[in-house]
């Protein structure tokens, strides 16, 4: 029993940092219709910025240049690419995304080299013990930040004119642009917010159990991305819900693996695509998107 | 449909403008004879030029950079000394950025103007190179040690498979590392020809010396290894194989010791890197783990991995150091023998150089290398023998090394 517990919070913590990046990519395309492909990189441009900071002013004030940095990258695109698109086509806008991706990488990657950046995080590889379980002190951080975020984002979305105005930006953007919401500055919004998230993201990845930051840190991003369409396209709580749900089975199939290897190797590594794509099967708006209505 | 002919049209200039350029002629930019020896492509009278198909740019850049350091200076030296049958040696360095179709079409712009390719970087782009480089007798070096490219008579590994290393890892844990028959070792692993063939060493000698393995596999974008050291601990396992890379090492050896299971973790060649040590994951690295490598670490004090040190921190005094240095080294020196026998035989062509890698059969690299590689069974891991290192923080690149050592399912593992 201990077992198993061990293994729904390893996979729910670790979820939990999964949804904070997919809510980022629901943010983004809920705020400019943008399917962000460069989020991964920002992922890991907050982390090593943290990383690299750290030594002179401290791990908290680097988190802080982290989550700064990551989210003005985010609004420069937005303003300098997204917005000039001569082509407001989102098939355009994600190819165009893949670009910023591959660019950002390469320079991430050429400054790391083949080092593992340590992160200085405070609480290195203490770990939380309880009953017979023992959690990695980041992970309960994580846990314990990512709810925070999510109660931020829902009050923001909620109760604020802002994210009011986001929201009718997201469900439609002419209507809300007559009506006198400025979609310039939601959707600046959106990216900043997409990258605060990422950087925050990035800090929870590359802290214990993960070595530091090195560059396949862009890889695990990319791993939200079932997440995300699972839990619809356009959902932060839907984000959120995948995120958990990707954790939580992703770490049972690889618990489990002896008892499910008539499923055969490395099962746990396409599960997550498995649930993703068994679901869109049943709901195609995913677990909590918005349905698109066709009149015909 | 009306744009669909020039369309085509466009499409087939492109195959024709791609097909010209590679369909020089073979002879074109060097051959003849000079002297008594017959020559061909990449080499003339004053020159010899290798081809270097690396990763400038892409995710082994850093590595590679270090790679093409030390061969510069390698063969700056070798030329300072006179050369190789009274030639320069010079490099063409091209930079693939880890992508398989570059690397061809690159392959294809340098092959008529090269004797050979000092190097391939990367299992996709070395498995795309390979069988070109095979048809037109071009000698390939330095693809790392997947047991997949031992088919190909113009391939030099440089040292033991990945295979003979997993094989190897089993055989260390029972004789040195008190395992006995019925413990259980958990193999963690990257799918493909690198982790693929480490885990099919391990099972072969997990048979071999009644041991049973826990495989489990994952992707390079798995850098939290929690859910498989907990599913390890679970199934009781007495140690871990590891067929992944640095980042994997330093999690699953944290996870481990946090959830206090004090077992052996053994990694293979690529799976260590001394920035670990700064991370926290530092301390359990130190009390248990080790590397089975197929070159000489950075530490050791044989005379080729010094020579190669030397040379790394004089070209390169800021230079990332680790096992890297003294592997391009390794690699250059298996070059230049095939270079000089091949120059001896009188015949500095790349069929010649190929011909002289076939005949190689007791090759010493000062120690880079085990003593006696064999190059004369294709198919066949030129040795059996491996590098026991253990991480250390006081040792020179975080490796410290213990002993060369060849064990008896190494031995009896077949390649099939």
């Amino acid at each position: 029993m201990s077992y198993f517990l061990t293994q729904v919070l390893n996979g729910l913590s670790f979820g939990l940092v999964l949804s904070l990046i997919a809510a980022g990519f629901a943010i983004v395309f809920t705020s400019t219709g943008v399917l962000n492909f460069a989020h991964g990189s920002v992922v890991l441009l907050g982390a090593y910025l943290v990383a690299v900071t750290h030594p002179t002013i401290g791990f908290w004030a680097a988190v802080l240049v982290g989550v700064v940095g990551a989210a003005v990258v985010g609004v420069l695109v937005n303003a300098l690419l997204v917005r000039n698109l001569a082509d407001p086509n989102p098939g355009t806008a994600a190819i165009l995304m893949l670009g910023v991706d591959i660019l950002l990488l390469t320079e991430l990657t050429r400054r790391i080299g083949n080092r593992v950046l340590p992160l200085g995080a405070p609480w290195g590889a203490d770990v939380v013990r309880f009953g017979g379980i023992a959690l990695p002190a980041g992970r309960v951080l994580a846990a314990g930040v990512a709810v925070v975020v999510f109660a931020g984002l829902w009050f923001l979305f909620a109760r604020t004119r802002l994210g009011i105005g986001m929201r009718a930006a997201a469900a439609d953007g002419p209507t809300a642009s007559l009506m006198g919401i400025r979609l310039s500055r939601t959707g600046a919004t959106g990216w900043a917010l997409a990258g605060v998230l990422a950087a925050l993201a990035g800090v929870f990845l590359t802290s214990f159990p993960s070595p530091g930051v090195a560059p396949p840190v862009a890889l695990s991003a990319f791993l939200a991305i079932p997440a995300w369409v699972l839990g619809g396209f356009d959902s932060v709580p839907g984000a959120v819900l995948g995120g958990l749900v990707i954790g939580l089975v992703t770490a049972l199939t690889v618990g489990y693996e002896s008892e499910l290897h008539v499923l055969g190797g490395g099962f746990g590594e396409v599960v997550p695509y498995l649930v993703m794509i068994v679901v869109l099967l049943v709901r195609p708006q995913g677990l909590l998107g918005s349905k698109e209505a066709v009149r015909v | 449909m009306r744009k669909t002919r020039p369309a085509l049209v466009a499409a087939a200039a492109c195959v024709f403008a791609v097909t010209a350029c590679s369909t020089t002629e073979p002879e074109a930019a060097g051959g003849g004879g000079s002297g008594d020896v017959e020559t061909g492509n990449g080499v003339t009278d004053s020159a010899i030029t290798v081809g270097v198909l690396t990763d400038l740019s892409g995710p082994f850049a850093a590595g590679a950079a270090v790679q093409v350091t030390e061969f510069q200076a390698y063969w700056d030296q070798v030329n300072a000394d006179g050369g190789i049958c009274d030639r320069d040696v010079e490099m063409q360095v091209q930079d693939h950025a880890y992508d398989p179709q570059k690397a061809v079409s690159l392959y294809r712009s340098m092959s008529s103007d090269i004797v050979a390719l000092q190097q391939v970087l990367g299992g996709p782009t070395s498995a795309a190179v390979l069988p070109l480089a095979q048809q037109e007798s071009v000698y390939v070096g330095g693809v790392g040690w997947a047991s997949t490219a031992l088919q190909y008579e113009n391939n030099q590994l440089p040292g033991a498979s990945y295979s003979i290393q997993g094989a190897n890892a089993i055989d260390y844990l029972v004789d040195e590392l008190g395992l006995s028959e019925g413990d259980s070792v958990g193999v963690v692993y990257f799918v493909g020809d690198y982790g693929s063939d480490a885990l099919a060493g391990a099972e072969h000698a997990a048979a071999e010396r009644g041991l049973t393995i826990v495989p489990q596999e994952i992707t390079p974008a798995v850098t939290d290894l929690s859910a498989q050291a907990s599913a390890l601990v679970q199934e009781g396992v007495q140690a871990v194989v590891l067929g992944a890379a640095p980042a994997q090492l330093a999690s699953l050896v944290g996870v481990l010791s946090s959830q206090g299971a004090d077992v052996p973790v053994i990694g293979m060649n690529p799976t260590f890197n001394p920035a670990l040590l700064d991370t926290p994951a530092a301390e359990a690295l130190l009390a248990n783990t080790y590397s089975i490598t197929s070159v000489a670490p950075y530490a050791s004090d044989a005379p080729g991995v010094q020579e190669a040190n030397a040379l790394y921190t004089e070209a390169d005094p800021d230079g990332a150091l680790g096992w890297e240095v003294p592997l391009a080294y390794g690699q250059a020196q298996l070059l230049r023998t095939a270079l000089e026998d091949a120059c001896e035989a009188g015949d500095l062509t790349p069929e010649g150089v190929v011909a002289a890698l076939g005949n190689a059969s007791d090759v010493d690299t000062d120690g880079v290398f085990p003593d006696g590689l064999d190059y004369t069974q294709v198919g066949e891991s030129p040795t059996r023998t491996v590098f026991v290192s253990k991480v250390s923080d006081t040792a020179e690149a975080g490796l410290e090394l213990l002993d060369t050592y060849e064990g008896p399912s190494a031995q009896s593992y077949t390649f099939g």
